[in-house]
């Protein structure tokens, strides 16, 4: 290491001492990993199907519409550990009371980009529809909600997003995840490697963020209707 | 023409950054003191880019600007901007403020007083046709398209510059109010006398508005540029011939007067005379049609020889309309109308005291498209000579 | 905007703003079109009523806790004078703090950013920002232990850090916003790129980029919850003892009072978002 000063030198050799961390704790991070992703799929999932459920029927019904988006917006505005904790009661610690929070906290994005996705269907389009003799089911499935796939793909990407990070906490209310690798630093505050496992922490549920949206982006084009690509 | 022109134009080139081909190249032009000079030329030939160099909104690549024969290339472009009017087609009023505060814009950066900036914002408002007390506080949300228009011209008169630019400035306005804007302006300079350089794309709006039109080609290159009535009468080559289009000689009849034409005696009877006097004048013109006038010689109908020759008791119930009755001062694509609506196949023509003063027949329009175009040749012919 | 209870998550708001309200021509009924108009137009003003409501129920139940005979854990972790006031306080002061040092930030840095010159980084440096979405505040803020040490300050600058794109995105996206023409209009008046820029730009993006001061203050709030766990107090200190010494009622009125608080300044954000656009747009 002839060359270079100190700070870099110290640099270089911290880089290095965080791979062997790594790469020793590897199994432990890999089921964490799995841990935060399962959290996250089922979070994400059931949000989804609620959120475009909700979204498909409360979109030409002001009253109903104006509701649900006031009310996912109040769950979004909620502390994370605020929302996370009024659920022990119910569910006890655990993975639980967290997966319910989480899933209030991906309805919003999704509700409102399957509400505006199906405003933004011509009018024009559901009209020929309808002329066809299309029911309103048959409408809604093969017309107007491929037509919003996209915007709609948008908001789930959205709402995977904030669920990764938010994830990271489901470790202060006794659930898994990635968050165990910063809580496990937080407690270990001056002994070697705390550091080592907060980074841990930090860097992959970041990265699988990164992987999971270009995952979802990659199912967004391949499923768009091809005349809907620009 | 004034000796020295208001804006000079000395070789001035742009070429945009990035891009290989000029959208300016090599432009001399002048602008004399108080004339509206249109450039008109196909979208994309350079128009907004010419425009926006003389307030240097575009900084030329190579070239001179004088304004009053002063070069203003150099000096800084702000303070220069806040001498010279400037609109363009979007307007572009300032949406957070009222139309009062669009207004004051330039004079409050000039510094003025107070009461003297209400006092001008007041008169601009009247000036462009706008009840003060009506719109000074309303916001652009709350204007139509032709009074935000109304209002982007007040605002570019702010501290009352000599020199305005306008951009298209009724291009995206519907075309019975741009007609009405276009005259209620040309009112306007009538009083104001500013020195106008006016872009459009549309020739009927450069005839319309233009003292002189600059027919503009790619890279801005000037390919004709005089009155209107010359370029109607004499386009220089075929890109000019196209763009000006069909019917361009018809056009050319707006600028001519029924007071150029040589109005030639015309056979006319009052209702007190015989029929016969008729018959002879019609004989003696060996013509078909005369003027019924009355006691006042005021052109009352058309009598044709037929029934002139039946020997009416009376005049009366005889004859065609006269129709619309042309004055002196009006133009001949004026008379052009009437004449094609009149059962003669021509029109007539009073005096101011709206006396019968004679008859304004196709030949004579041909006679005078004829020489304006002879002229407009003559004109350009003495100008190559002079070369 | 729509009502009060619309998202305030940075880019979860940001994307596209949505009406509550179905575009025209939808609904059969138009009873129900304007019981939906009244509900976007009157949230504003039902929010508090609501909030207030909420702040009602949760006395109601401190009281009926009878703390008096309670557990001495929970009197000394309930106790209003001793405790919840004081991080209330705690936590609005480390939000306000935050949020001042977003302001103070990412505004001039959103005008810097949209400037000619550096236009063209402008970009790049969003998209770096944005693959950082996933970010944990948690990590975040347990990183800064390590490098700044604990306490409020620490927690200050972790919540800035972590607020800072949604107003720094807004800043730019509402700068961009503005309609070119005006500029050129102003521009050609002779006002200077400084004047532009003030009587111009930053007024006709006050409404974008007061939406993200607002969705950065409740990002803030959040976060705020979160500062127990580096020492830096408030609200989340009583959250955490109800999880630590399982005390469901400790738990629940933690957690309501950071729901209150919470909602509370989304509301007054909202107020803010509509009172403070300039007039006319
Ligand atoms: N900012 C610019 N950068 C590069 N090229 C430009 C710019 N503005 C205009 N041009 C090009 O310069 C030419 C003249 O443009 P312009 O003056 O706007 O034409 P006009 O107003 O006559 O329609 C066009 O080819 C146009 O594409
Ligand atoms: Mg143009």
């Amino acid at each position: 290491m002839r060359g270079l000063s100190d700070p870099r030198k110290a640099r270089v050799e911290a880089l290095g001492n965080w791979f062997t961390y790594v790469q020793d704790n590897l199994e432990f991070i890999l089921e964490e990993l799995v841990n935060h992703l399962q959290i996250v799929a089922i979070s994400v999932g059931v949000a989804t199907v609620v959120a475009v459920l909700l979204g498909a029927w409360a979109q030409s019904r002001p009253i109903v519409r104006a509701l649900a988006l006031s009310i996912t917006g109040i769950f979004l505005t909620i502390p994370s550990l605020a929302l996370f904790a009024l659920f022990i009661p119910l569910f006890g610690i655990g993975n639980r009371p967290a997966i319910v929070a989480l899933v209030l906290y991906g309805l919003l994005p999704i509700l409102r980009n399957t509400v505006t996705g199906l405003d933004s269907v011509s009018p024009a389009v559901v009209e020929s529809a309808r002329g066809m003799g299309m029911s309103p089911r048959q409408q809604l499935l093969k017309v107007r909600l491929p037509l919003a796939f996209p915007v709609v793909m948008a908001g789930i990407r959205v709402s995977t997003l904030l669920i990764v990070g938010l994830t990271a906490i489901a470790v202060l209310v006794g659930g898994d995840g990635l968050g165990s690798f910063i809580q496990d630093g937080l407690t270990r505050n001056g002994f070697p490697n705390a550091g080592n496992a907060v980074v841990v922490g930090v860097v992959f549920t970041v990265a699988l963020g990164l992987v999971l949206d270009a995952v979802l982006a990659t199912v967004q084009r391949v499923f768009t209707p091809r005349g809907l690509l620009v | 023409m004034s000796p020295e022109p208001k804006i000079h134009l000395d070789r001035v080139g742009k070429t945009y950054p990035g891009t290989k081909i000029p959208a300016v190249e090599d432009l001399t032009l002048d602008v004399h003191e108080g004339e509206i000079l249109v450039l008109v030329g196909p979208s994309g030939c350079g128009k907004s880019t010419t425009l926006r160099l003389i307030n240097r909104m575009i900084e030329p690549s190579n070239g001179r600007i004088l304004l009053d024969g002063e070069d203003v290339t150099k000096v800084n472009p702000d303070k220069l901007r806040r001498r010279i009017g400037y609109v363009i087609q979007q307007i572009g009023l300032f949406p957070h403020q009222t139309i009062a505060q669009n207004i004051a814009t330039v004079p409050k950066m000039l510094g003025w007083e107070k009461e003297r900036i209400t006092e001008q914002v007041e008169s601009l408002l009247t000036t462009v046709g706008l009840d003060p007390d009506q719109y000074r506080d309303r916001f652009p949300k709350e204007l139509s398209g032709g009074q935000a228009q109304r209002v982007g011209v007040a605002r570019a008169l702010g501290a009352d510059p000599d020199i305005m630019l306008m951009d298209e400035p009724f291009g995206a306005i519907d075309p019975i109010t741009r007609d009405r804007l276009q005259n209620e302006f040309l009112r306007l300079q009538e009083e104001l006398h500013k020195t106008i350089v006016f872009v459009t794309h549309d020739i009927d709006e450069a005839i319309k508005m233009g003292d002189r039109i600059a027919i503009l080609g790619d890279r801005s290159t000037i390919r004709q540029i005089d009155t209107p009535e010359r370029i109607l009468a004499y386009p220089v080559d075929d890109f000019v011939d196209d763009f000006i289009g069909t019917g361009s000689t018809i056009k050319g009849l707006n600028f001519l007067k029924v007071s150029s034409l040589k109005q030639t005696d015309y056979p006319s009877i009052s209702d007190a005379d015989p029929c016969a006097t008729g018959v002879a004048k019609l004989d003696e013109a060996g013509l078909e049609w005369l003027v019924l006038v009355d006691a006042q010689r005021r052109p009352l109908r058309w009598l044709h020889r037929d029934e002139l020759a039946k020997s009416p008791a009376s005049y009366d119930d005889l004859g065609e309309d006269v129709g619309d009755l042309l004055n002196s001062d009006d133009s001949l694509f004026h008379a052009l109308e009437l004449m094609v609506q009149s059962a003669a196949g021509q029109s007539v023509v009073v005096d101011k005291h709206g006396a019968f003063a004679g008859v304004v027949e196709m030949s004579h329009l041909n006679k005078a498209i004829r020489r304006a175009q002879y002229e407009a040749r003559l004109h350009y012919e003495e100008m190559e000579a002079n070369a | 905007m729509t009502g009060v209870f619309s998202s305030s998550l940075g880019w979860v708001r940001n994307r596209t703003p949505v009406s509550t309200t179905p575009p025209e021509g939808f609904s059969p009924d138009p009873r129900r079109r304007n019981a939906a108009e009244l509900i976007d137009r009157w949230g504003l003003w039902i929010a508090p009523v609501l909030i207030a409501g909420l702040a009602g129920l949760l006395a109601l139940y401190h009281r009926s806790l009878d703390l008096e005979s309670a557990v001495m854990q929970q009197r000394s972790a309930l106790s209003w004078s001793g405790k919840l006031w004081p991080q209330t306080l705690q936590h609005l002061e480390i939000a306000a703090y935050s949020t001042l040092l977003v302001i103070v930030i990412a505004i001039p840095l959103g005008v810097l950013l949209t400037r000619p010159a550096f236009r063209r980084v402008a970009p790049t440096l969003m998209t770096v920002a944005n693959s950082g979405q996933a970010f944990p505040a948690y990590g975040l803020l347990v990183g800064g232990l390590f490098l700044l040490g604990n306490g409020t300050a620490t927690v200050v600058y972790c919540l800035a850090l972590f607020a800072l794109l949604p107003v720094l995105r807004n800043t730019m996206v509402g700068l961009d916003g503005v309609d070119r023409s005006v500029i050129e209009a102003g521009r050609g008046m002779g006002m200077t790129r400084r004047l532009v820029l003030t009587r111009i730009e930053l007024p006709l993006a006050v409404p974008v980029i007061l939406a993200g001061v607002r969705t950065a203050m409740v990002l803030n709030i959040g976060m705020a919850t979160l500062a127990f766990l580096i020492g830096g107090g408030a609200l989340g200190i009583t959250i955490s003892s109800g999880l630590k010494l399982n005390q469901d009622p400790v738990l629940i009125v933690g957690a309501v009072m950071v729901a209150i608080v919470a909602l509370t300044f989304d509301w007054l954000g909202a107020m803010a978002e509509r009172y403070l656009r300039p007039r006319g747009l």
